[in-house]
């Protein structure tokens, strides 16, 4: 995965930068549901490995990052339509090239459920009492108790907010509640409020292939949960996460470089 | 561990270093035989065989027994064993503007962190702060509460690589030497420092750890740099002990750039400003 990784990243920003504009004008189409036909399941409560989402997103030309859906948004609350007016994504039909203010331009830490949703791989390590999670974008490492402890009363806020999981059947369902509202649930500026609770679902549909479903409640930033479709994930058994941080000093030399040239804009447009 | 009391207390040890540190560098910091070592001593050979499972596993946290009086720890990586600069080294190091020793002046400082630059390997494992080990199959893992950062030791016999890309955290590999772990570890890049004081690491910087479990409270850890573009000779520091903290989860402390500069323009740079008269 080594270098590999950079260079697949630099292609997917590129190819979202040119192809946007075009994929949100059409009508995307659904298109996962199909590989979930006919799988087996022996499932044995264990969801180690890399996994790395299919790359069927709702909008032709844009790989994944379909587990938080636009498709499924529910209507803004007051707060969260002003937290979506003030944003500038790098990616959608509301993207100036150059005056972005995504997060994670200034290397804050990415969380979930934006994190879980970007098209990098992850990786799932089980140990007692504790399910771990280590992403490659930004690095970034994630713990889920499993120990029967509940969720905290009154959480600090912070990025990647206080996570507990437990199987209900043949689904791992994580809840998680404490984040701060200084990040994005998506690459679009869908605000994240302090109010929200996240649940996530996964569930292994056979060796090969992980289910993740996400719900978020977040009353402050929208009117009712947003429950998006099931995404699909594949295992990757002969991949690794690599070192990838964010670095301020990189990401402002990478922008200037190539994500700003990339992105600007049709001269019609 | 509750986030905003362990925050609030490294602050307060900052602040503390960053008031006394000068001072502190200003006299002859000579060994201090008065290292106050809790649990065991760090000559162990004595220590009664301990079952020794080769289980690292826990949350470890540093003795506050640093050389310097009013340091705590960070002598992991000892100054007073620093091997003379290569040419190279010697000119990285006139370039750094650390936070604390000597060499600080308050406002011009250029320490990576400031950046928010991620902590590597063997900087990380020198600051006072807590780490946690986990070890599974192939792998030994550490998580270190500063920056989130958390790193891979490979156990499944791999060779470190011919090539490695240089990274922040290096390429490692790990091995038991009878109850001792040994860590190797290559492929750093040059941008960050092997302490706070400006003491650089090349590209070529060969990291050797070596992790010993002297009872079941006790951690004892022993750093040598092999640095030949930086260092004149391999830099061996002494044990350093660490006590298993079995009630401790690591907390969520990210570096975040706008936090970072708040920080830096209400406390630390009012608290590092050189008493009047000082130079």
């Amino acid at each position: 995965m080594k270098g590999l990784c950079a260079l697949r990243w630099l292609a997917f920003v590129v190819a979202i930068l040119v192809l946007t504009p075009a994929a949100f004008a059409q009508t995307g189409a659904s298109s996962n549901a199909a590989k979930t036909q006919g799988l087996a399941t022996s499932l044995s409560h264990d969801l180690s490995g890399v996994w790395m989402q299919y790359p069927d997103g709702d909008v032709p030309g844009v790989p994944g990052m379909n587990a938080v859906s636009n498709r499924t948004r529910p209507p803004l609350t007051p707060w969260g339509q002003a937290k979506f007016d003030a944003a500038k994504p790098l990616v959608g039909p509301r993207a100036i090239p150059g005056e972005e203010n995504n997060p994670e331009l200034r290397c804050y830490p990415d969380g979930p459920p934006k994190l879980i949703n970007l098209p990098n791989p992850f990786e799932i390590v089980q140990i007692l009492g504790r399910v771990l999670m280590f992403f490659e974008l930004g690095h970034i490492w994630r713990e889920i108790w499993t120990d029967g402890r509940p969720l905290p009363k009154n959480p600090d806020p912070s990025y990647l907010g206080y996570s507990v999981g437990h199987w209900e059947g043949d689904t791992f369902v994580v809840d998680t509640v404490g984040f701060n509202d200084k990040l994005w649930d998506d690459s679009y500026g869908n605000p994240r409020s302090d109010q929200t609770h996240l649940i996530e679902r996964y569930r292994r549909l056979n060796h090969d292939t992980l289910e993740l479903q996400i719900t978020i409640d977040d009353p402050k930033a929208y009117t009712k949960p947003w429950v998006s479709p099931p995404k699909l994930h594949k295992l990757e058994p002969g991949w690794e996460i690599a070192e990838w941080f964010c670095v301020l000093d990189e990401d402002n030399a990478y922008d200037d470089a190539v994500r700003k040239p990339a992105g600007v804009a049709p001269a019609a447009k | 561990m509750n986030l905003a009391v362990r925050l609030a207390g490294s602050l307060g040890v900052l602040a503390t270093v960053l008031a006394i540190s000068s001072v502190v560098f200003a006299q002859d910091t000579k060994p201090a035989e008065n290292r106050s070592v809790p649990a065991v001593n760090s000559s162990t050979s004595s220590v009664p065989a301990p079952p020794l499972s080769h289980d690292l596993s826990g949350v470890w946290m540093q003795y506050p027994d640093g050389p310097a009086p009013g340091v705590p720890g960070m002598n992991a990586i000892d100054q007073r064993f620093r091997p003379p600069f290569t040419p190279w080294g010697q000119a990285r190091f006139d370039a750094a503007r650390p936070m604390q020793g000597p060499t600080a002046v308050a406002g011009q400082e250029n320490a990576p962190t400031l950046r928010c630059d991620p902590d590597g390997p063997p900087r990380v494992l020198n600051l006072p702060n807590p780490f946690e080990i986990i070890q599974i199959p192939g792998r030994v893992l550490m998580f270190f509460e500063l920056g989130h950062v958390w790193r891979t030791i490979w156990t499944d016999g791999r060779a470190l690589p011919k090539d490695p890309d240089p990274t922040w955290l290096g390429y490692s590999v790990g091995k038991w030497d009878g109850d001792t772990f040994v860590v190797d570890t290559i492929g750093f890049n040059d941008k960050l420092w092997v302490d706070v004081y400006g003491s650089p690491r090349s590209e070529k910087m060969h990291l050797t750890e070596r992790y010993r479990r002297l009872n079941h409270d006790t951690l004892e850890m022993q750093i040598t740099m092999d640095d030949p573009k930086a260092y004149t000779k391999v830099w061996v520091n002494p044990p350093k002990l660490h006590k298993l903290e079995p009630t401790w989860e690591i907390a969520e402390w990210f570096c975040v750039i706008e936090e970072e500069h708040a920080y830096s323009d209400t406390i630390r740079i009012p608290a590092g400003t050189p008493p009047t008269g000082k130079k």
